[in-house]
């Protein structure tokens, strides 16, 4: 009889677990990136020369797309499907879902966050070119928060692969 | 419901540009340095050169007379305004700033019929209604001048006195804008006509005590769409004139306003006007949405309102410690 857990699979979880952190992920950083981004190209068809200070704060909510792709890389990685050996234990396939939402939720918010943040701090450059450096530690601090959820996540993922090998 | 994050979103993502925009063109309005170069200026040439470099500079090129300089400004605020347009911002936002000259030309008109004078260069540009229009019958102009109009001629075809062209003219004005605002779904443009009537109604409710009028002059001549209640007001006009201005001072309306100040005439329209200076600086501030974009375009009216009034001063032959006293009679 199928192993299988609320009706799907340990690899369908897995997947689900892995397209979700990559979907919201990249949904948070499409917003964050629009948001600074609007704000930005605002600044810059009034001051060209703030370009280059500019474009770092547009590209940071882009981070949270990447953590998510990784995370869901690293589930592909670490039990195997690539190699298209998808034996996993139903149980198992579903810790690897929850394992991968910290990074999902907190890519998906922390993105949307942080390009207000960078549409804010834009202003500070509006104003004076010279405290780049500064307007972009805002929207960084919201970095922290996607960065220790991606930590947590490819720490939970690592249990499971342990916890799988040993199985 | 309503999702905060959705809207700040949603506000980040449309007025956007617009505000990116704005944080950079608001370093460039004028601070009391530019003023005070302009008033140290020994001649109208030497203001055009300082203006040379800003804004005015395109607008003030060709410009050698009071009515040269009337025309340059009129064009540097009418691009002012088109760029609320540009901004995305709604069109009832648009129509409450260039809806008020309409008003204002509306009343120019029916002065200038009343008083039998010549209407030549008493109309601006800037309104929604294209200049010639006005220069027709008054039944022809659109529906919302034509029935202020209709209002101020008797059977007989006479025009009403030019008080009472004041008075009804600034009513239908204000009405219009409080309902323009009420249609823009804009809670910041909501809050500034609110404001702007409040403003309107405490000047006229000072003015008319100071002047003993009668109550029920006070009650038709005060502003409907504000938060001052018009029956508090009328509550409270009985009371001697300083007991009066302090009620109203204590009134959450005016809360914050120096009863002194109100009480004093050479203070109050500075006091007043500072309420809608303190409400622009609150919208500056604001991150997400139009009130920048609607903070700026007002801070340029405010700006082009001082630019005039030291070129025209200085083409009139005024020195500068004239200037400076009409220039802080606007900015203090």
């Amino acid at each position: 009889m199928k192993d299988l857990f609320w009706g799907m699979a340990g690899a369908d979880w897995a997947l689900l677990g892995g397209g979700i952190a990559a979907i919201l992920g990249g949904i948070g950083s499409a917003i964050g990136i629009t948001a600074a981004s609007s704000a930005i190209a605002g600044i810059v068809s009034e001051d060209g020369e703030k370009f280059g200070k500019l474009l770092p704060l547009a590209a940071m909510p882009g981070t949270q797309g990447i953590y998510g792709f990784i995370a869901a890389v690293l589930v592909l990685i670490f039990f195997n499907l690539l190699s298209g050996e998808i034996d996993i234990p139903a149980a198992i396939g579903f810790k690897i879902f929850l394992a991968c939402m910290p990074v999902s939720f907190l890519c998906l918010v922390s993105a949307i966050y942080q390009g207000l943040t960078a549409a804010a701090a834009a202003g500070i450059v509006a104003r004076r070119s010279e405290d780049s450096g500064k307007a972009l530690i805002f929207p960084a601090l919201v970095e922290t928060y996607a960065v220790l959820a991606l930590i947590v996540t490819i720490l939970m993922l690592t249990v499971l692969q342990t916890a799988l090998t040993k199985m | 419901m309503r999702v905060p994050l959705f809207k700040t979103v949603y506000d980040a993502v449309y007025y956007g540009f617009a505000v990116g925009k704005v944080r950079v063109l608001e370093t460039r309005i004028f601070g009391g340095g530019t003023y005070e170069r302009l008033v140290d200026a020994p001649s109208f040439a030497e203001q055009k050169r300082i203006l040379s470099d800003t804004v005015y500079g395109r607008y003030l090129e060709n410009a050698e007379n009071a009515d040269e300089v009337e025309a340059g400004l009129e064009t540097a605020l009418d691009d002012f305004y088109r760029f609320l347009a540009e901004a995305n911002l709604p069109e009832p936002v648009v129509r409450f700033f260039r809806v008020r000259y309409d008003y204002a030309n509306l009343r120019a008109v029916l002065k200038a019929r009343a008083l039998g004078a010549p209407l030549e260069g008493m109309i601006v540009g800037l309104g929604i209604v294209p200049v010639a229009a006005f220069e027709g019958p008054a039944e022809r102009l659109p529906a919302y001048l034509a029935k202020v109009a209709a209002a101020l001629v008797d059977e007989d075809g006479r025009i009403a006195g030019v008080e009472a062209i004041d008075a009804t003219v600034e009513q239908a004005a204000f009405a219009d804008l409080v309902e323009t605002a009420r249609s823009s779904k804009s809670r910041a443009l909501r809050d500034l006509a609110r404001l702007m009537v409040d403003v309107a109604n405490a000047r006229a409710a000072i003015r008319a005590r100071r002047r003993s009028r009668p109550a029920s002059d006070l009650a038709e001549g005060l502003l409907k769409g504000g938060t001052l209640r018009i029956r508090d007001v009328e509550k409270i006009y009985a009371l001697p004139f300083a007991e009066f201005v302090d009620a109203l001072a204590s009134m959450p309306t005016l809360r914050g306003v120096d009863a002194d100040a109100l009480a004093d005439p050479s203070a109050l329209d500075v006091v007043l006007d500072n309420m809608i200076s303190q409400f622009l600086r609150r919208a500056r501030a604001v991150q997400f949405g139009p009130e920048p974009v609607i903070a700026y375009v007002m801070a340029r009216e405010a700006e082009v309102t001082a630019v005039r009034t030291l070129l025209i001063g200085r083409l009139a032959g005024l020195d500068r410690d004239a200037l400076r006293s009409r220039l802080r009679e606007l900015y203090v």
